[in-house]
């Protein structure tokens, strides 16, 4: 675990180790943190638009004394897992555009508008609340439950943006997302910890409805 | 009460207070309330402004623990007037080294709202390395120079103590003029500073109006 001030400590060490400007986008936990929503986190995940850039931010995070650690042992053997490097307390997540099953999108990457500059090279941009909420809808974690409570505590929520995004989730190959985001959040407002609105369920629902029809369709043309 | 306690009580409280707003959210009296303040203080998550009235507002976030700069705190800082202070999201924060007037002047532009524009021109007050402002400006698109020039002249009819923006400057971006008309913001121009515009080719998005609380 570390905390903020940690966390800011690493990055700058980072910014300055970079031999030229990086740019990448921070999610979950480090976004949130950047974000004022938490204040430790275990991991620090970004997400990378070249490869290359990953690269130069693997031999930065080498050089400040960072070693390679067993993917397969967090993630399990799945596909687009990140390449994972521990320093110190932390450990680094590093994806390129696909996070295990989601997909960071283009209007994800419009939305993440919170710039924070570290040292003299990195600059990260943070991820939309909304997209944090997506993130961690599709996947299966009691933690990230627990995550999405906290950020909707503290932001104001546009249920349309949700409702947009987890459709385009599933265009870009994510098939379960609207299913995985669905199901949490019918559990959250049977449990009350979240006001979720029905007609947003009803839309999810229907999107849902649609992806199987058009499932359906697709297996008697090729059948 | 220990950091992680602490901590905590930020995450509950996070928001905007005065010392009676917090009292009325707490249920608490006006000594405890200064005394938590005091702690939340010291562990750094309080960050306080002042209204008018010099009346104190505590901004209570964990998120006050990280040193970074933000380019709105850099452009209220070139300005006492609290009238002209920008409030609100702060967006792009800087860790690690301070950023510098020019930089903080160049991304005021480039936001393309009057309100940064109102309070960018503070900035030139404070600017001094005019070579590194023109080298930041050539970065961005062609008549950017220009446009500081002309709000440059703006300021100094109403910023005190403004110094002499040196003739180097003014004659590289005399040079960009014959690049034709240029807004600072899209489809806004001046009434009142249309000798500056026609100097240098460029609408002012501001009126003697918009600019009153210079003079207070």
């Amino acid at each position: 675990m570390i905390d903020i001030r940690e966390q800011e400590e690493m990055l700058i060490a980072l910014g300055n180790m970079l031999e030229k400007k990086i740019s990448c986008y921070a999610i979950g936990g480090t976004a949130m943190m950047l974000k004022g929503i938490k204040d430790s986190t275990l991991d620090l995940d970004f997400v990378f638009d070249k490869g290359e850039d990953r690269e130069e931010f693997i031999a930065a995070l080498r050089k400040l004394g960072a070693k390679e650690s067993d993917v397969v042992i967090v993630y399990g053997i799945k596909e687009n897992t990140p390449i994972m490097l521990e320093l110190g307390k932390a450990r680094f997540d590093l994806f390129t555009n696909k996070i295990i099953t989601s997909v960071f999108s283009q209007n994800m990457k419009e939305r993440a508008k919170e710039i924070h500059e570290f040292g003299k090279n990195l600059i990260i941009m943070v991820a939309d609340v909304h997209d944090l909420i997506i993130m961690k809808g599709v996947t299966s974690r009691q933690k990230d439950i627990d995550d999405i409570i906290t950020v909707f505590k503290k932001s104001r929520i546009g249920w349309n943006i949700i409702l947009k995004e987890a459709e385009e989730q599933v265009k870009l190959g994510n098939e379960k997302a609207i299913l995985s985001i669905g199901e949490k959040f019918e559990i959250l407002r049977n449990q009350k910890i979240i006001d979720v609105p029905l007609s947003f369920l009803d839309d999810l629902f229907n999107l849902l409805r649609k992806q199987v029809k058009g499932k359906s369709k697709e297996k008697k043309k090729r059948s | 009460m220990r950091t992680a306690k602490l901590m905590k009580v930020a995450q509950e409280l996070e928001g905007i207070y005065t010392v009676d707003t917090l009292c009325k959210r707490l249920d608490i009296g006006r000594t405890r309330a200064i005394y938590l303040i005091h702690r939340l203080r010291k562990v750094g998550m309080i960050k306080t402004t002042y209204v008018a009235g010099n009346k104190r507002l505590y901004f209570i976030s964990i998120s006050n623990k990280l040193k970074g700069i933000s380019f709105t705190d850099k452009i209220n800082e070139a300005t006492t007037n609290q009238g002209i202070h920008l409030s609100g999201a702060n967006i792009h924060f800087i860790h690690g080294r301070e950023p510098s007037y020019e930089e903080a002047l160049v991304y005021a532009l480039k936001q393309d709202s009057v309100r940064y524009i109102i309070a960018s021109l503070g900035l030139f007050r404070k600017i001094k390395d005019w070579s590194s402002l023109y080298s930041l400006a050539r970065k961005e698109e062609n008549s950017f120079v220009r446009k500081i020039a002309a709000l440059y002249d703006v300021s100094r009819l109403f910023v005190k103590k403004v110094r002499k923006m040196p003739k180097r400057f003014v004659n590289l971006a005399m040079k960009e003029k014959d690049n034709g008309w240029v807004y600072v913001i899209d489809k806004l121009y001046s009434r009142d500073f249309e000798n500056i515009e026609k100097r240098w080719k460029v609408h002012i998005p501001l009126n003697w109006g918009d600019l009153e609380e210079y003079k207070r």
